[in-house]
């Protein structure tokens, strides 16, 4: 494995250097979050690249919450760096490609995005409480689609190569990066252990189902009415699932008309939480109910997704269960489909 | 790279009142857009919104384009005021539409309910293109009353392709004009001497329709793979990404919008 060092202020530097070249977003803590935001060297002791996974899920910028696709209007030509990327996000990718970078037509606007952009993955320094990657074949630490991947180790972190766009910019700049000594990769492997170790202990003690287990359960919890309306009950249709989940990709096309701009066609995220997501105009709406359309979510991701990719939508990322106002946790879900019984989650 | 969210522009030619509700529009487009029946495309008011149609003409017009569209929400209520002259956007097409080569040497029996005939006006030009392929074409129409029919004045016409040509129109309540059969499409719905086994059913109208008429067709003796159905969903982006046409494990955009039924008569509320 081909693995460097890097010190915390020869990494900022690299990214200043990096900045004409590329529209460069890191992770920032604010409280007890922490967020992408543009880079700022200005704001260097805000930053942090351990940490654990961030509000914003990595599709916000690959496939944002609002983009114009028909219109003349001039867009960043910058690549795109995301610097801390996590698994969990990681892991979405593959989903987020299915869809939107492969089949008969791609979106040229992700295409291009997510060519184009360097990912900078890290890993996770502890888990939240909600965390559960490590059920869903996830884990804390970036495995793979990441350019180079960093290791936070005190004052400088450990830097692993992930593919070619990683090396060259090694190969580049490579007076930021030092060998490293054989007790940093021991180090890396204790400290991942560590947290791994933090994430299986939220999994035990939420006894979370892991993908083995969940896999056909929710198909076959399908007319198990009473679970989908209970949990629904508290259900305010807000869509905040759909949005902070990474793997979500549905979205909304409409038009709009401005007297500066003409018109133009905009692509924004949408729910499926919504009542109007499946109603056509003469009426008809195959999930009138709102229990019908949180199952549908759940369908989606672990019978939809399972079938068509082989692939589970859940990166056990635990962001939906953090923004429901109505509690409703993906973890307890599953646990009821698995389990065929229902019982309230204890929090309720 | 394509960008697959652009329309190019069309102009609209001529608009027909069908019914009071229901207009057939013919748009010339300004750029190459064809289609095979039973696909759909996007059709755009600019600046305003776009909606999922299925042409309601012959595959072969390549110069110009029919679409038969209820007024039923935002769009379709700005596409009724349009006026010769008018541009829209068209994208597409979408879908697999009806796969013809798998109806030729049989018989044809064409069930559609409402402002549902539009899809299948364009299949039934498709067979009259080649007529003679086909054993049958029967075509059972069911309409809320007498002033509710589209295509009045062509679906006479229809009947002159051949011998082996038969159209019916059944309306649900009559008025002192009407002199045919009073009831629901399904009352219509006869064995009418077919050899079931060498047929096929294309049914395409409201969902409700669509579902009675599934039961009736069965009940005909007609198998599940021989009954084609139009599941017209919330298509949006036609090329299955969007996520609103979903049917269990299908996009009605890029699988359908036809199924034949048994890939689809599994899955949890089709008819809805």
């Amino acid at each position: 494995m081909n693995l460097y060092i890097i010190s915390l202020k020869d990494l900022i530097d690299l990214l200043s250097r990096l900045q004409p070249e590329y529209s460069i977003f890191v992770p920032y803590r604010k409280g007890d979050r922490i967020q992408f935001a543009p880079f700022d060297p200005a704001r260097e002791r805000e930053m942090e690249f351990g940490g654990v996974r961030q509000t914003q899920p990595i599709k916000s910028f690959i496939s944002p919450s609002r983009e114009i696709v028909v219109d003349g209007c001039r867009k960043d030509p910058r690549p795109l760096f995301i610097a801390g990327v996590k698994g969990c996000d990681l892991q979405s990718l593959k989903l987020q490609d299915h869809v939107f970078g492969s089949g008969d037509v791609e979106d040229p606007f992700y295409t291009r995005k997510r060519k184009e952009a360097f990912i900078m993955a890290s890993d996770c320094a502890y888990a939240l409480e909600t965390c559960f990657c490590l059920a869903m074949d996830g884990a804390p630490y970036p495995r793979k689609e990441f350019d180079i991947c960093l290791s936070p180790a005190g004052s400088y972190l450990i830097v692993e190569i992930g593919g070619p766009k990683g090396e060259e910019l090694v190969k580049k700049y490579k007076t930021f990066f030092k060998a490293p000594s054989r007790q940093d990769a021991e180090a890396r492997d204790k400290s991942r252990q560590s947290v791994a170790n933090q994430v299986s202990e939220f999994i035990r003690q939420r006894r979370t189902p892991d993908i083995k287990a969940v896999r056909g359960a929710v198909k076959a919890s399908h007319d198990n009415t009473t679970m989908w309306e209970d949990l629904s009950s508290t259900c305010v249709e807000c869509g905040a699932c759909n949005l902070a989940c990474p793997t979500c990709h549905c979205f909304l096309l409409y038009d709009e008309r401005s007297a500066r701009d003409g018109d133009r066609r905009v692509k924004i995220w949408d729910s499926c939480l919504y009542k109007t997501f499946a109603r056509v105009a003469g009426g008809a709406n195959p999930r009138r109910h709102l229990y019908e359309r949180l199952r549908n979510r759940f369908d989606k991701k672990f019978a939809f997704f399972p079938e068509v990719l082989d692939y589970f939508a859940c990166t056990g990322c635990g962001r939906c269960i953090e923004a429901c106002p109505g509690d409703i946790d993906i973890r307890e879900v599953l646990k009821g489909a698995v389990s065929g019984k229902w019982e309230k989650p204890p929090h309720r | 790279m394509k960008n697959p969210y652009a329309y190019i522009e069309a102009e609209t030619l001529k608009t027909v009142d069908e019914t009071s509700n229901i207009k057939t529009f013919t748009f010339k487009p300004r750029g190459e857009i064809g289609f095979r029946a039973g696909q759909f495309m996007e059709v755009t008011i600019p600046g305003i919104g776009e909606a999922p149609y299925t042409p309601s003409s012959n595959h072969d017009h390549k110069e110009t384009l029919d679409f038969t569209i209820m007024s039923a929400g935002r769009v379709t209520k700005l596409m009724h005021g349009l006026k010769p002259g008018a541009i829209v956007g068209l994208r597409g097409p979408y879908g697999k539409g009806y796969p013809l080569h798998e109806f030729k040497g049989k018989e044809i029996y064409i069930v559609g309910g409402g402002v549902g005939l539009a899809p299948l006006r364009a299949l039934l030009y498709a067979l009259f293109n080649d007529a003679n392929d086909y054993r049958k074409i029967i075509v059972k129409y069911g309409s809320r009353s007498p002033k509710d029919i589209v295509y009045k004045n062509e679906i006479e016409t229809w009947k002159r392709h051949g011998s082996h040509v038969d159209i019916q129109v059944s309306v649900d309540i009559g008025d002192e004009t009407w002199k045919g059969n009073v009831g629901l499409v399904t009352t219509i719905l006869k064995k009418d001497g077919l050899d079931i086994s060498n047929a096929v059913s294309i049914v395409c109208g409201p969902p409700i329709m669509m579902k009675f008429v599934t039961f009736k067709l069965l009940e005909l003796g007609f198998k599940d793979s021989q009954i084609y159905l139009s599941m017209e969903k919330n298509m949006s982006c036609g090329v299955g990404k969007c996520g609103h046409c979903r049917i269990g494990p299908y996009y009605a955009c890029k699988d359908g919008p036809v199924f034949t039924y048994d890939k689809i008569k599994d899955l949890p509320n089709i008819w809805e």
